[in-house]
């Protein structure tokens, strides 16, 4: 069981039967109706909803491949992790000369000086690269072992573990985060669900770009109010959450009402030219224009008017794109105009009166602000977040250590004879190896100007 | 003061000169035509990137808002990669190749398809994260690109020794170990970028920092490609056909990534 855990193989199948599975995930769109699956895949619905391909990374079978990959890194990792301490910690120190030379990086050469001498040669060669030297003596014999960089062996570890800590805060953050959207107005405050803290909106503003049109920024000044008391009053907007305790506020979004809005009209008649002053209506409202003995009456409002194919009006968004107002004009209970007039297009206007000669309807203007507008705040509190930034962490640093911090080792051994001492070495990394050779090089070329 | 749509016609030219430089050293190989193909990309380089800083002073924020400018970025940081590898490596032979994706990612941003016009950011996009966040994305994607390069020339190299021919250019196995190092530098970027800073921003914009949103679904697919990459290499000792064959599968999912998923599917990342 462990052997099968700890296989690459079964990593490498997990992989690839996870990169299928969440290739298909995004090919079906996650988490709708089931309506709307009915009409896109008709019989198959049934069996994509069944398998939980509808909202796949949700699912148990996808979790349990996740948790299979992950119990197989823990396993792979471990079971290496054993035999590379050893070797960290306490290696076995051999070394034979024929061994040595069959590395690429190696060499061998005869030292003038006693084996003591000799030790302290290459002891301080290895010492002004940067190597840490182990040293074992059999008599005559004598081997260093020269390291350095040794955390670059356990990069990849560091990585898995990296890995590891990520899967454990998102399941942390799955499974006791919390998130609320409040729905704030202004001046008053909301309690923030579990939090034990009220928020208050004391300003809501939609800032604009020059052009008028497109949304810069929207910003919330909130004021965090813990058991009667203010304790802090900060701005956020997107892109700038506020901490409190262990929740997080996000500008989410803002609702403005745009149902019941104050619309302003000019009457224009030609005949009295008194008539032209400004009537403000709501929806359903009548009004008289001045003295003239018109009256405007406002049937209804559109902030984004289309009519569709069968002249059905409606509108497309609750946007101020395309504000419509049906509105009709009488004198003494006759109707003069009647029809659809528009704020963003006043030449055109599908109010039409008996005569061409006659009144005339503008819609100037729409005063928002009346009712209030809402900012929605995300409250959310995520446990596990703390984790994730860890475990990235650990994953980067893993990185850069498995792929640039490649550990060398050389090996050295000596070998004393009468009046004179045989070396043999050789260099050994896994990576990088140019480098090593000609760090190998100019040390050996330093150890032959001793000799 | 010369446009910002001149300067990248400019690069535009300076590449295409390049590559046509680069073709005749495909048949003359002359060290002096390699040299004349890298100098005349970097011209063009140059002027892509004044084209780059033009488009940030002018629109204030960075120059990878719309497909337009990214996949002019994206032209820009593949070619950058190219000209660092070759310097590194010595793979004028690719040169060729390569500057032909440079072009296409250069004539798709070029094309009418792309509004350039600039446009205002909307409050989501005004963070410095995606200045990190796209910026090193598309490094590493320049890494993988060059990767595909040679897994490309790997693969008809090893066709031609496996008949017994001599090599044209560089023999196989050095283009194998090229490619191996692109993607030992395409995939800490990629992973650093793509994934841990868009974590992190999207934790900061959105209140969370995974939604399995089709996007970053096929930024892990195509991290888990490269993954399977390094542990079939590194582990497996997997080499030669097999790996090449990994890593261009990988670029082409690090392609859509970054472009199919924003024609085909929709998502949270509906900007760029």
């Amino acid at each position: 069981m462990i052997k099968f855990l700890s296989s690459v193989k079964l990593a490498i199948t997990l992989i690839i039967v996870i990169v299928v599975v969440s290739i298909l995930g995004t090919l079906i769109p996650q988490q709708r109706s089931p309506s709307e699956y009915a009409d896109r895949y008709g019989g198959l619905a049934p069996l994509l909803m069944g398998l939980r391909f509808t909202d796949l990374y949700h699912s148990a079978w996808y979790l349990v491949l996740l948790s299979l990959l992950a119990l197989n890194t823990v396993v792979c990792t471990l079971t290496r992790l054993g035999p590379k301490l050893r070797k960290t910690f306490r290696p076995r120190l051999e070394a034979e000369a024929k061994a040595l030379l069959a590395f690429k990086d190696s060499g061998s050469l005869k030292m003038n000086l006693g084996l003591k001498e000799t030790t302290t040669v290459v002891r301080k060669a290895l010492a002004g690269r940067r190597y840490k030297a182990r040293e074992q003596r059999e008599d005559v014999r004598i081997i260093i072992f020269g390291r350095k960089k040794v955390l670059g062996w356990f990069g990849s570890d560091i990585v898995h573990l990296g890995l590891l800590v990520i899967l454990a805060g998102a399941s942390i953050s799955s499974l006791t985060g919390f998130r609320a959207f409040l729905k704030l107005e202004k001046g008053k405050a909301q309690t923030v669900p579990r939090a034990g803290f009220e928020v208050r909106l004391d300003r809501f503003d939609t800032e604009y770009y020059p052009d008028g049109q497109n949304v810069k920024d929207w910003k919330s000044s909130l004021t965090v109010i813990e058991g009667g008391r203010e304790v802090r009053t900060e701005v956020v907007e997107v892109n700038r959450p506020l901490a409190h305790k262990d929740f997080v506020l996000y500008q989410n979004s803002y609702v403005q009402e745009t149902k019941s809005p104050l619309l302003v009209f000019e009457v224009l008649d030609p005949v009295l030219p008194e008539a032209a002053n400004k009537i403000l209506l709501r929806p359903g409202q009548s009004s008289a224009a001045g003295k003239t003995g018109l009256i405007l009456s406002l049937q209804r409002f559109e902030p984004d008017f289309i009519r569709d194919e069968s002249g059905l009006i409606s509108s497309r968004s609750e946007e101020l794109n395309n504000p419509a107002a049906q509105v009709t004009l009488s004198r003494a209970g006759e109707n003069l105009v009647s029809g659809w007039v528009f704020a963003r297009f006043p030449e055109f206007s599908m109010a039409h009166g008996s005569q061409t000669s006659g009144p005339t309807i503008v819609f100037r203007d729409i005063r928002p602000g009346i009712s209030p507008d809402f900012s929605i705040i995300e409250a959310a509190q995520d446990k596990g977040a703390a984790l994730i930034w860890a475990g990235c962490g650990l994953l980067m640093a893993g990185l850069c250590l498995a792929f640039y911090w490649p550990t060398r080792e050389i090996r050295f051994l000596l070998e004393g004879k009468k009046d004179r001492t045989d070396v043999t070495a050789a260099g050994l990394a896994s990576k990088s190896r140019e480098a090593l050779s000609s760090e190998f090089a100019g040390l050996f070329k330093e150890l032959k100007d001793h000799a | 003061m010369i446009s910002e749509i001149t300067l990248f016609k400019v690069a535009l030219l300076l590449y295409a000169c390049a590559l046509v430089i680069y073709l005749v050293f495909q048949f003359r190989r002359k060290e002096k035509l390699a040299l004349a193909g890298w100098v005349t990309a970097l011209l063009g380089l140059l002027f892509h990137t004044a084209a780059l800083i033009h488009r940030t002073v002018a629109s204030g924020h960075a120059p990878f808002t719309n497909m337009y400018e990214s996949l002019s970025f994206l032209a820009w940081a593949c070619l950058a990669a190219f000209l660092v590898i070759d310097r590194v490596f010595k793979i004028p032979r690719a040169g060729f190749l390569f500057l032909i994706v440079v072009l296409a990612f250069m004539l798709l941003a070029n094309s009418p398809l792309m509004p350039k016009e600039i446009t205002p950011l909307v409050p989501a996009l005004q963070s410095y994260w995606l200045w990190l966040h796209v910026s090193i994305t598309l490094l590493g994607e320049a890494f993988f690109a060059v990767a595909f390069i040679t897994s490309l020339m790997y693969l008809a190299a090893a066709s031609r020794e496996k008949k017994g021919a001599k090599p044209a250019g560089l023999p196989a196995e050095k283009l194998d170990q090229i490619s191996y190092r692109c993607v030992a530098v395409g995939f800490p970027l990629f992973t650093l970028g793509g994934l841990v800073l868009g974590m992190v921003w999207a934790y900061k914009a959105w209140g969370t920092y995974w939604s399995w949103d089709p996007k970053e679904v096929w930024s892990l697919i195509t991290w888990f490609v490269f993954a399977l990459y390094l542990h079939t290499r590194l582990v497996m000792g997997w080499k030669g056909k097999r790996s090449a064959i990994i890593a261009l599968i990988g670029f082409l999912l690090a392609l859509f990534t970054y472009f199919g998923v924003n024609y085909l599917l929709t998502g949270l990342h509906s900007y760029a």
